[in-house]
């Protein structure tokens, strides 16, 4: 946290000099634990969703047999038991936490590259360019994107890579509007005008200038948005599309799970659960991080 | 002979002024002006989604035939739909027919889409309504218990809640709310629809577990914006120092001076949550059966049954433009520091 100009701090608001100085040390712990902790568990489940499958003894997450079905949990070889069909419960969390987690980060690898470009060039230029832009994404953001992405997973077949393309159409927008933003706020300042005073080119000038200066917010932002993306993943999942079964998703694994909700809720509450601990882990990632930039 | 002109010309006088000073009202000029620029925005939605339609593979005439259809059937059905119209004509059509004031037929039954939306609609009002209704009434309580002890126990506690709604799939929740509910606890239905007119407690009980599952991801947003600002009222605002220093004592001060601020704010993110919520109730409706919007956009896109498609599109657009455009207005009215009708940066 930078320190307040003097002149800012109120006579008589201010508190007391040590009180103040411990409270920023205690801030400032707090804060880095704020950021700390989520980091680990994102890690944590990063490193149990694609490197135990490696490492560990799992079994395939498909092609069970039929003889092994509704195993309950801690089944001799079936920690968490077996699906209705024979497959190895654990295993199936673990490969649809990795590709719930591929789905997301590709989603919003191609928010922030796509949608980045978009909303700094949209914030440079401004003008007539900027107003066009502004107003194409407008129509993404009023078209109910819900809509477009089932008409594209059934246009192109539910796959996992077409559920990437039509998730994209959520996270350029959104993030265009955030990096146009940024981009505004860093325009006019001094460095930038001397940047532009001494000719560097428009490419160099983005690359060099506005996307160090406006990646961090982005990534951030990418932060808060890998939840939602999952659980979008998982809305498509219910409208049949998604990643289609049986290869497992923590979406389709829901989805399927609800036909036998009375009678086996666990195929239901298994990845519901670990799609909530993620996101969790997620969104405080985001909140944490977000509020040490707005901090400054 | 004056005397008795002038009351007749005095609501003359009167009324040129209203409307010189409504003409020349910086708000009704951004409204205006917001209208004008939501046209290019409808346009381009509804031309979009009839692009994405188009580029689909199959059409209504395969869909309703079924795969045993011979090729001149087919011919034949998509020449009676007007199928087989050029691209653009058959937007034109649709244009056409929106500014008219007609929404065409549905392809698959025939029925027109005018008649579909207003079957549709006021289910979809309904449950929308009830999670905005649940969400509001908690959280506006909350946020003020939170508020009242900045990092209190409650506010501790309140936070930690929220973050955790704010984190659980709408559908999830409507799983496991079904599964205690209806399951375990059976006290409310799983499934189904009650209209209102056969009996308001059978459509408030339908209604319940849908409207929770959309409706607390929207109380934990709320509590939390409110909360951050209702203290940034407490914290920094002149009227809130010299309502303390008058000696209002510190709880009314947060419900009657700065809750009436806070609230403006969070009218206007209500409005332009619309637009998501709505792509929101087409998962829980199916969850749910709900006969409403989402459902027939699901089964219209299934059927490749575009006029109904792009009947729902339109209006779906509609209402988040307008909810965009209301939120802008509610701010510009309740807030007038902010000044509109030039762009600042």
């Amino acid at each position: 946290m930078a320190d307040l100009p003097s002149d800012l701090v109120v006579a008589g608001v201010a508190p007391a000099a040590d009180e103040a100085a411990a409270a920023k040390v205690e801030g400032r712990w707090r804060s880095s634990l704020g950021v700390i902790v989520p980091a680990v568990m994102v890690a944590f489940i990063f490193g149990v969703c694609f490197i135990w499958p490696l490492i560990g003894p799992v079994p395939s997450p498909t092609g069970g047999t039929i003889l092994d079905s509704n195993l309950p949990a801690f089944s001799p070889g079936h920690f968490l038991g077996t699906d209705a069909v024979g497959n190895d419960e654990w295993s199936r969390l673990l490969y649809g936490g990795r590709s719930s987690l591929e789905i997301a980060l590709a989603v919003q690898a191609i928010g922030i590259v796509v949608g980045g470009l978009i909303g700094a060039i949209a914030g440079y230029m401004g003008g007539w360019r900027d107003s066009t832009i502004m107003r194409l994404l407008d129509v993404l953001i009023a078209f109910p994107g819900l809509v477009l992405a089932v008409a594209i997973a059934q246009g192109l077949g539910p796959s996992k890579l077409n559920t990437i393309w039509a998730l994209c159409f959520f996270s350029v927008p959104a993030t265009a509007r955030i990096a146009r933003a940024a981009t505004l706020r860093v325009r006019e300042q001094t460095f930038m005008v001397a940047a532009r005073l001494s000719g560097t080119s428009f490419p160099r000038m983005l690359v060099g200038h506005i996307a160090p200066n406006i990646l961090p917010q982005l990534l951030t932002y990418a932060l808060l948005g890998m939840g939602i993306i999952m659980i979008l993943e998982g809305a498509l999942s219910f409208v049949g599309l998604g990643v289609p079964p049986p290869a497992p998703s923590w979406g389709n694994m829901i989805a399927q799970g609800q036909s036998t909700l009375s009678a086996q809720p666990r195929f239901v509450f298994l990845p519901s659960a670990a799609l909530f601990i993620t996101v969790v882990s997620f969104n405080l990632l985001g909140e944490g991080l977000r509020s040490r930039w707005s901090g400054q | 002979m004056s005397s008795s002109t002038a009351p007749l010309s005095a609501p003359l006088a009167a009324r040129a002024g209203w409307w010189s000073r409504l003409a020349g009202s910086p708000t009704l000029r951004f409204i205006v002006r917001r209208l004008l620029l939501a046209i290019p925005v409808l346009f381009g939605v509804t031309f979009l989604s009839f692009v994405v339609m188009n580029s689909l593979p199959g059409d209504a005439a395969q869909e309703l035939l079924g795969a045993q259809a011979t090729p001149s059937e087919i011919h034949q059905l998509r020449a009676q739909l007007g199928l087989d119209k050029p691209f653009l004509t058959r937007y034109w059509d649709w244009l056409h027919g929106v500014i008219t004031g007609h929404l065409g037929h549905s392809l698959s039954s025939g029925q027109s889409v005018g008649s579909i939306l207003v079957s549709d609609l006021p289910v979809t009002f309904e449950l929308v309504a009830f999670a905005f209704l649940f969400s509001l009434a908690l959280a506006v309580p909350v946020a003020l218990a939170c508020a009242r002890k900045p990092n209190g126990v409650a506010d501790r506690l309140s936070m930690m809640f929220s973050m955790a709604g704010l984190s659980v799939a709408p559908y999830v929740l409507a799983l496991v709310l079904v599964y205690v509910f209806a399951v375990k606890l059976n006290v409310l239905p799983a499934i189904g629809w009650v209209p209102p007119g056969q009996g308001l407690w059978q459509n408030i009980r339908h209604l319940i577990l849908p409207a929770v599952s959309i409706g607390l991801g929207l109380l934990c947003f709320y509590t939390r914006l409110l909360r951050a600002d209702l203290l940034e009222q407490m914290q920094g605002e002149d009227y809130v120092v010299t309502a303390r220093a008058k000696g209002v004592r510190p709880w009314r001060v947060l419900t009657h001076h700065a809750l009436r601020n806070s609230l403006f704010g969070l009218i206007t993110v209500v409005a332009l949550n619309l637009g998501t919520l709505l792509g929101f109730t087409v998962v829980i409706e199916d969850i749910f059966g709900i006969p409403g919007i989402g459902h027939e956009l699901l089964q219209a896109i299934d059927n490749r049954d575009v006029p109904v498609i792009e009947g729902i599109v339109f209006v779906f657009a509609v209402i988040v433009v307008l909810a965009n455009l209301a939120a802008d207005v509610l701010y510009s009215i309740l807030d007038p520091r902010i000044r509109y009708g030039r762009p600042t940066e």
